[in-house]
């Protein structure tokens, strides 16, 4: 399994280094047919095979198979890939190419360090900001101090993330208006309403409680007039995506293994995010922690967590309160709820449960949008083409609103359809619920 | 490595992005989904159009580079393989529809344009192509007619090569003909538009294609069967056939297809029978009915354990997509999998499912079979791992001995796949010293110099 980490092995496959290298067995699962070419952003852009989920494998295969180093091209590859996940859903054969490279970029840390100020910069945004939710609300003391500080933090150390030519206008243009962070203000135990269903601990992540207060907000909301006791620990910390995303694989085991204990001790019947990159995450915990966690407390840990959709629609949703929301909507699929969990008929399923909501189909919903984590930054351009093919399949559903499910796409086709001129409001799914959730 | 002036020439002659040769693009650009091969090219281009293409070739000539045609790799005998290293032209990128006729019904595009883009283009128009390889998805129409490709509903509207009414095609020297029109007859010479078809890039490169178009079927009813016994769906298979009733497609996948199959897309398929056929018939409502009757008594008849009808077209889509999985998903159980292309004729098809099991046990293998029943065209898999070399050698083993039975029924060693370099001493056996002569006269014409696609179809003479 890619996700498996291999630090306990002490012989080491090929061209990769022994600690958290893919198995051979990863690789060689691929047997080339192609499927997932069609559903390739990068192939999409490029055509260029190198850049396929498919082409991707078979320069993981040669490094694993000594015929290649672990070269500067390996590495690009393995940044370039949005990790969407999308060739994971259409591979019949079942390998996870995304993964495969998840496991590389981590390689390339090993095999290419970066320079002294692009390692100091690294570590101080993955192993000390990220891990500390209080140092992070601190540098947002004043919201818009927090804007301009941002942007001046991005300024500084642009050459060393590699972002690409546009960034500055756009990171500055997708930062949404900010309130004050949401983790402070949400009490350790909100109670149920009505009928009580049961008690659910609420995984808020770091960019929810920072730039998508409102959308939490909701969310406990709309869970504790379901009927259950919203439990949201104070000493939550990130869930560890940044890191995997990055490569950096150590201080995301320490951020699971903090997490983990952190839940389990809470006694909640299930652990519920609203974020589709947190909830991927956090499923993903399992294989992270494989070798190093107890394996009951892994499978316990696993049965609970699920994305907030997948939970109501698991539950079902009480509908008989809801008020009337009369709007036309459409639904973009985040990657890391579609093809990193298998979730697509549960959102749409709520859709269509609130009161006076026509949901209209847009073609390509689970086509990636274009953030992809730090990747619409780092490749502005290609990120813009990617986007573009977004939003003329939302022009054409005519649509009200356009409804997603996690902060990363929502930065992003927020900034879009506003860049674009599109009339269409950019709502999280929870949003929309919430606004039929009566007080 | 490719000496620096070969190179400069093909950059100012195709531009810059358009040459490809750092060793990580010619690593991936050296195989397609045939196991175990792989090879590399010194250079990679990507013409975009047919002069590109007519300047590559005379670049690669001057130079004697070998010359390997590709379209998006997802061949089954390594036709695009470039086992001689030197230039592999990629075609991928000249995929521009250039016309649907709708008075003449036929379609004009590039060699790149993809099967299914193909299909849906002309849908939109009221239109039908048949031909539906498995990887329609992915498979470009230069591929598709290079190798003759077959598909899901070869059985009712045959495949590629029914549907090829003209190519332009560059020949090595770099000159260009034309073959073939849009007139429905055209005795007018020799047919090299059909020699040309599923040539497998030895002749010449082809850069564009006409294609008949039909009008779609106005009516369809999709059935799904299982069996106990695999022999018990063979039988089904001769029996609608012998009773005059033509499906449009009628698959068969074994019990291990199933379970691989349903391992990916989960839509609920029988996990504990021996075997199941997708049926298809369409055409006129009243016939559909006709023949939809005539299908479900004759399965009944032989002994189906159950008979399903699909409620909706989505669901019928659903199981035609699952079956299209069915290669990918057998590589689920084990790293290797080898597949093979026979084809009987089909009143052998039930003879050939015992001949297969047989064979399974002689040798001790793990086999999958799924294919295209109604054509008599056989998919047996061997499920295998490539690094353990007593498997392999019996699976080899499993493939000769199943070739000269087949062989000695009339059938062929290559229903759709072509023969590539898997098939060559198979296609020997086949056609016999005389007939591998007559070949290689007729690449010598074409190819005096044998730079195009060198060591496919029949081994050279230096071999």
């Amino acid at each position: 399994m890619a996700g498996k980490d291999k630090q306990a092995k002490p012989d080491k496959l090929g061209n990769f280094t022994a600690q958290d290298a893919p198995s051979y067995e990863d690789v060689l699962q691929c047997m080339r047919c192609g499927f997932c070419l069609p559903t390739c952003p990068t192939f999409a852009l490029t055509g260029r095979e190198r850049s396929s989920p498919r082409g991707r494998v078979a320069l993981a295969r040669a490094v694993a198979e000594g015929k290649l180093d672990f070269t500067e091209a390996v590495k690009e590859e393995a940044f370039f890939c949005l990790d969407c996940r999308a060739c994971t859903t259409a591979c019949p054969s079942g390998v996870r190419a995304g993964e495969v490279m998840e496991v590389c970029r981590s390689q390339s840390h090993q095999q290419q360090p970066l320079g002294h100020i692009g390692k100091s910069f690294r570590h101080f945004i993955l192993q000390r900001m990220l891990p500390d939710p209080d140092l992070l609300e601190k540098s947002l003391l004043s919201a818009r101090l927090y804007q301009r500080l941002g942007i001046q933090w991005l300024v500084r150390h642009s050459k060393v993330m590699k972002l690409g030519p546009a960034w500055m206008e756009k990171a500055e243009g997708m930062l949404p208006d900010l309130e004050a962070p949401l983790r402070p203000q949400l009490p350790e135990l909100t109670p149920a309403r009505g009928e009580k269903r049961g008690k659910v601990g609420f995984f808020l992540g770091c960019i929810m409680t920072l730039m998508y207060p409102e959308v939490s907000r909701q969310t406990v909301r709309v869970l504790s007039h379901q009927g259950f006791d919203v439990v949201t620990p104070k000493a939550t910390k990130c869930c560890g995506a940044p890191h995997l995303n990055e490569g950096d694989r150590q201080t995301a085991r320490a951020l699971a293994q903090h997490n983990l204990n952190l839940f389990l001790a809470a006694d909640v019947d299930y652990i519920v995010t609203d974020c589709a990159g947190c909830g991927a995450s956090l499923k993903e915990y399992e294989e992270l922690l494989a070798d190093e966690a107890d394996h009951a407390k892994l499978v316990s840990f696993r049965s609970k967590i699920r994305d907030i959709s997948e939970f109501l629609s698991e539950v079902g949703l009480r509908t008989a309160e809801l008020k009337p929301v009369k709007r036309s909507v459409t639904y973009h699929e985040p990657c890391h709820l579609c093809h990193a969990q298998g979730i697509s008929r549960q959102p749409r399923e709520l859709l269509r449960q609130i009161p006076g909501i026509e949901l209209r189909e847009m073609k390509e919903a689970s086509w990636c949008c274009g953030s992809a984590a730090t990747w619409g930054l780092k490749f502005s351009e290609e990120s813009q083409q990617v986007l573009e093919r977004k939003l003329n399949n939302v022009k054409q559903t005519g649509a009200d609103i356009l409804i997603t499910a996690n902060p990363g796409c929502q930065l992003q086709l927020a900034w879009g359809v506003r860049e674009a001129g599109l009339p269409q409001e950019v709502q999280h799914l929870m949003e929309l619920l919430g606004a039929a959730t009566p007080d | 490595m490719l000496d620096k002036p070969i190179l400069e020439s093909l950059i100012q002659a195709l531009g810059t992005k358009a040459v490809v040769s750092e060793t990580e693009d010619l690593l991936v650009l050296g195989y397609d989904s045939t196991p175990g091969l792989h090879h590399l090219p010194d250079v990679v281009v990507y013409p975009t159009s047919t002069e590109q293409v007519q300047a590559a070739l005379q670049i690669a000539r001057q130079h004697r580079l070998p010359i390997t045609p590709r379209g998006s790799g997802t061949g089954l005998s390594g036709g695009s393989i470039p086992i001689k290293g030197g230039m592999v032209l990629c075609l991928n990128k000249m995929n521009r529809i250039l016309e649907i006729d709708e008075e003449n019904l036929t379609a004009t595009c590039q060699a790149g344009v993809v099967t299914l883009d193909l299909f849906n283009a002309v849908a939109e128009k009221g239109l039908f192509y048949p031909p539906d390889p498995g990887s329609q998805k992915i498979s470009t129409l230069g591929g598709n007619v290079m190798e003759d490709a077959g598909g899901l509903r070869g059985l009712k509207y045959g495949v590629t090569r029914d549907y090829v009414m003209a190519l332009k095609c560059v020949l090595p020297d770099g000159s260009l003909i034309s073959t073939g029109g849009k007139s429905v007859k055209d005795v007018a010479g020799y047919a090299f538009k059909d020699l040309l078809v599923g040539s497998e890039g030895t002749l010449g490169i082809i850069t564009e294609i006409t294609v008949k178009l039909i009008p779609p079927p106005q009516d369809k009813r999709t059935f799904l069967a299982y069996f106990d016994e695999i022999r018990i769906a063979g039988a089904a298979v001769s029996k609608i056939i012998a009773a005059k009733i033509i499906p449009s497609t009628m698959e068969i996948m074994d019990k291990a297809t199933i379970n691989c199959v349903e391992d990916y897309v989960k839509i609920g398929l029988p996990r504990q029978m021996a075997a199941l056929l997708l049926i298809e018939v369409d055409g006129h409502p009243a016939m559909v009915a006709e023949e939809a009757e005539g299908v479900e008594r004759i399965l009944k008849e032989v002994g189906a354990a159950e008979v399903h009808v699909a409620k909706d077209a989505e669901e019928a889509a659903s199981l035609a997509a699952a079956r299209r999985t069915a290669l990918s998903a057998l590589a689920r159980v084990s790293p290797t999998t080898l597949l093979e292309d026979a084809t009987v004729p089909r009143s052998m098809l039930a003879e050939t499912f015992t001949l297969i099991e047989r064979l399974t046990e002689k040798y001790r293998l793990t086999v999958g079979t799924f294919g295209h029943a109604g054509d008599g065209n056989l998919h047996p898999t061997v499920l295998c791992d490539e690094r353990n070399e007593d498997e392999m050698q019996r699976a080899h083993a499993f493939y000769d001995e199943l070739y000269e039975q087949v062989l000695a029924w009339g059938g062929t060693v290559s229903g759709e796949h072509g023969i590539g370099i898997a098939k060559k001493d198979y296609l020997a056996r086949q056609i016999g010293p005389g007939g591998v002569a007559v070949m290689k006269r007729i690449k010598q014409a074409f190819d005096p110099e044998g730079i195009l696609n060198p060591g496919k179809i029949f081994a050279g003479d230096q071999e």
